[in-house]
């Protein structure tokens, strides 16, 4: 038997595939043709019903490659704002308020102590900065009424941690007390007490809770400055004061003391190392009670904020990633019926020799390109938007603004990304991971839907012709 | 006399709807000579168009033997078969089914570029033969573009570019007017003597029947020699 298949086929399959499926290409048009283009489909075997130019049917594959272009785009926005929106929040958290580590100290430990401990952490390779910290809760009171607060008795060494002051900005005021009898307000906490720089807030926390009395202590600050991180959960909250003043009114019972560690890199995998190295230093100066637990990463203090956002992540990409399957089975259908329509020009092919695999292939191949093309065509909309987004929106923002104001000059604006609940602007760090991640899974996908039509136009048997006839 | 190039001994085809069978084939035995045009005349339903798919592979046929250029298609495998198709027969029918998509030249192209060849080969291979049939100044025409007959000679040149050996035509001239049928015959009668093929050709046209140089008859599913 002779044999005249050759691997190289390959090419002549593709040309078929893409051609059967997105019709011919304009550049091959001759005159007069260019007026039929329009009204007529792709590949179809002209049969005695065909009149010059009076084929009707546009390509459903643009349709398909456009369907998943759409569905893929907001894959991308959602993961791209959701890392951003996490990253963001997490930076505020670990910068801010919780630290990459903390080292957890007794309350009020010896001055000494306090002196060994900070100079052999700030020693340790992989550490930027550390300072001591001790939080307590208590209710901050004003004139308009009384709010709950989380007490922070910061180190004046924080003013020198870079993390900190990119993330904290001050509306009015200072960054820190200057004074033991000072406070900085967050800023939401500051408008719930309706207070501004040098108003005076009483602060009420607990004397003693050991008995059965609990015994309030009342303090009287001056707010020196209102701050802000730009997320509306820590601004709530902090009510600022010098380190040696909450010493002096919290209650060591119901307190948290600890020395806060910052590292070069806290997503970085040393970030146990210098955990390891912490335990051994507080060891060495005889602060670690407990040295399992004296020393904890972000991960474990942050640990339910940072699983929150990782379930909402996952959830979110699942739901994005349905509206790729649909988009991934609307394809099947189209290349299944494309298939059931074009029997005749299938066993055409066959007639001529073309093998049952090579009558898949070229559905496996059309199939493909179409999902390729459309994943592609997705991705980078997908992506331009995603890096933009904060541009977008600032956009959306205006116009929304403009036409409120033009309708109705009374009404509130009302704002996209409300800062109550999200960050105000949008930190996107673009990865080339999920992009290739994406794309790869996603030609696999349509590899994969296109088996079951590829199997049906390589079942199709030429003797239909004679049927047709 | 050398060996046939086509033999069938007791070819018998019966199709089935339900619990009616209808026997197409009835025990036909037939010879063909190579580099021969023979003709098959028999009125629409007599089993002609199946007696071409038979020997084509196009249909399987339920006993008998049937050999082609040596093969006996009996034996062959569905994977051997379309090697067969591919490089042993050529096909025209009734209708060209020419690929609306793909111009005259593509058309022609496309079964050799399938068949494994480059693309330069292909369309090489598709500008001789459209040279051959007249239609060298459609090549880039689209089959909306062309009259019936030229698309029925496209669609012959379609059957030649893989070099078969035998070219089978069912009906060619089916559907084309006097004038076109006539272009058509006239290249048909050409093409052992151009190409080297060996055509078997179907109708129930007495006209184009002329120009086979045998001529079978096919009636109640037995074949009778009415000219060799």
């Amino acid at each position: 038997m002779p044999e005249i298949m050759r691997p190289r086929s390959i090419r002549a399959l593709t040309f078929l595939g893409l051609r059967f499926l997105f019709g011919r290409p304009q550049r091959e048009g001759v005159a007069g043709e260019k007026r039929a283009r329009g009204r007529r489909g792709p590949m179809r075997a002209a049969t005695p019903g065909d009149a010059r130019g009076t084929q009707l049917r546009h390509s459903p594959f643009w349709g398909a490659v456009l369907g998943i272009s759409i569905s893929i785009i907001p894959l991308y926005i959602v993961i791209f704002i959701s890392n951003g929106m996490i990253r963001g929040i997490t930076d505020r958290y670990l910068e801010t308020k919780s630290s990459h580590l903390q080292a957890m100290l007794p309350f009020n430990p010896p001055s000494q102590k306090i002196q060994d401990l900070l100079q052999a952490i700030s020693a340790l390779p992989g550490v930027t900065s550390a300072s001591p910290e001790i939080d307590g809760l208590g209710l901050a009171a004003s004139s308009a009424g009384s709010v709950s607060a989380q007490i922070r008795g910061l180190d004046q060494s924080i003013a020198q941690d870079a993390g900190y002051a990119r993330y904290v900005r001050a509306d009015s005021g200072a960054l820190y007390p200057k004074s033991q009898n000072e406070t900085v307000l967050g800023r939401y906490l500051a408008r719930a007490l309706r207070v501004e720089v040098g108003d005076s807030v009483t602060l009420i926390t607990l004397r003693d809770a050991s008995g059965e009395t609990i015994l309030p202590k009342m303090s009287v600050f001056r707010v020196a400055g209102i701050i802000s991180t730009g997320y509306r959960e820590l601004d709530a909250n902090w009510f600022i004061i010098q380190y040696r003043a909450a010493l002096r009114i919290l209650n060591p019972e119901t307190s948290y003391s600890f020395l806060g560690i910052k590292v070069a890199d806290p997503y970085g995998a040393d970030l146990d190392a210098v955990r390891a190295r912490a335990v051994q230093e507080m060891r060495a100066v005889g602060l670690a009670a407990d040295p399992d637990s004296s020393v904890r990463t972000w991960r474990t203090t942050e640990q339910g904020l940072f699983q929150s956002f990782t379930s909402t992540r996952s959830v979110l990409i699942l739901i994005m990633a349905l509206a790729v399957i649909v988009a991934a089975i609307n394809l099947a259908s189209a290349l299944t019926t494309f298939v059931l329509e074009h029997r005749l020009e299938i066993a055409i092919l066959k007639s001529y020799g073309l093998s049952r695999s090579q009558a898949a292939t070229i559905f496996l191949i059309g199939g493909t390109a179409t999902g390729t093309l459309g994943i592609l065509a997705g991705s980078a909309v997908g992506i331009f938007i995603s890096m933009y987004i904060n541009q977008i929106i600032a956009g959306f923002q205006f116009l929304l603004d403009f036409f409120t104001h033009m309708l109705a000059p009374a009404a509130h604006s009302i704002a996209l990304l409300n800062p109550d609940y999200y960050l105000e602007h949008i930190p996107i760090n673009f990865s080339w991971t999920f992009p290739l991640i994406t794309v790869g899974v996603s030609v696999l996908a349509s590899a994969l839907v296109s088996i079951i039509p590829a199997l049906k136009s390589a079942s199709i048997a030429p003797s239909e012709l004679i049927r047709h006839e | 006399m050398s060996d046939p190039i086509i033999s069938c001994e007791g070819l018998t085809k019966t199709f089935r709807s339900g619990a009616e069978e209808l026997k197409i084939l009835d025990g036909v035995d037939f010879e063909l000579q190579r580099g021969s045009i023979c003709t098959v005349l028999g009125p629409s339903g007599s089993g002609k168009s199946t007696f071409l798919a038979i020997l084509g592979s196009l249909e399987r046929f339920d006993s008998g033997t049937v050999r082609v250029c040596g093969y006996d298609l009996g034996m062959l495998s569905e994977k051997s078969l379309h090697v067969f198709r591919k490089a042993i027969v050529g096909f025209v029918f009734q209708f060209h089914f020419l690929l609306n998509d793909f111009t005259a030249l593509e058309n022609i192209a496309l079964p050799r570029y399938i068949a494994g060849t480059t693309r330069a080969e292909a369309w090489a291979s598709a500008r001789k033969l459209l040279d051959l049939v007249g239609l060298s100044e459609r090549a880039t025409h689209y089959p909306s573009q062309l009259s019936g007959g030229e698309r029925q000679r496209v669609a012959i040149a379609r059957a030649l570019v893989n070099e078969p050996t035998i070219v089978l035509a069912d009906e060619p001239t089916g559907n084309l007017d006097a004038a076109n049928a006539k272009e058509v015959a006239d290249l048909i009668r050409e093409l052992p003597s151009a190409t080297g093929t060996t055509v078997v050709l179907v109708t129930h046209d007495a006209e184009l029947a002329a120009v086979g140089s045998s001529s079978y008859s096919l009636k109640g599913g037995a074949l009778e020699c009415l000219r060799s």
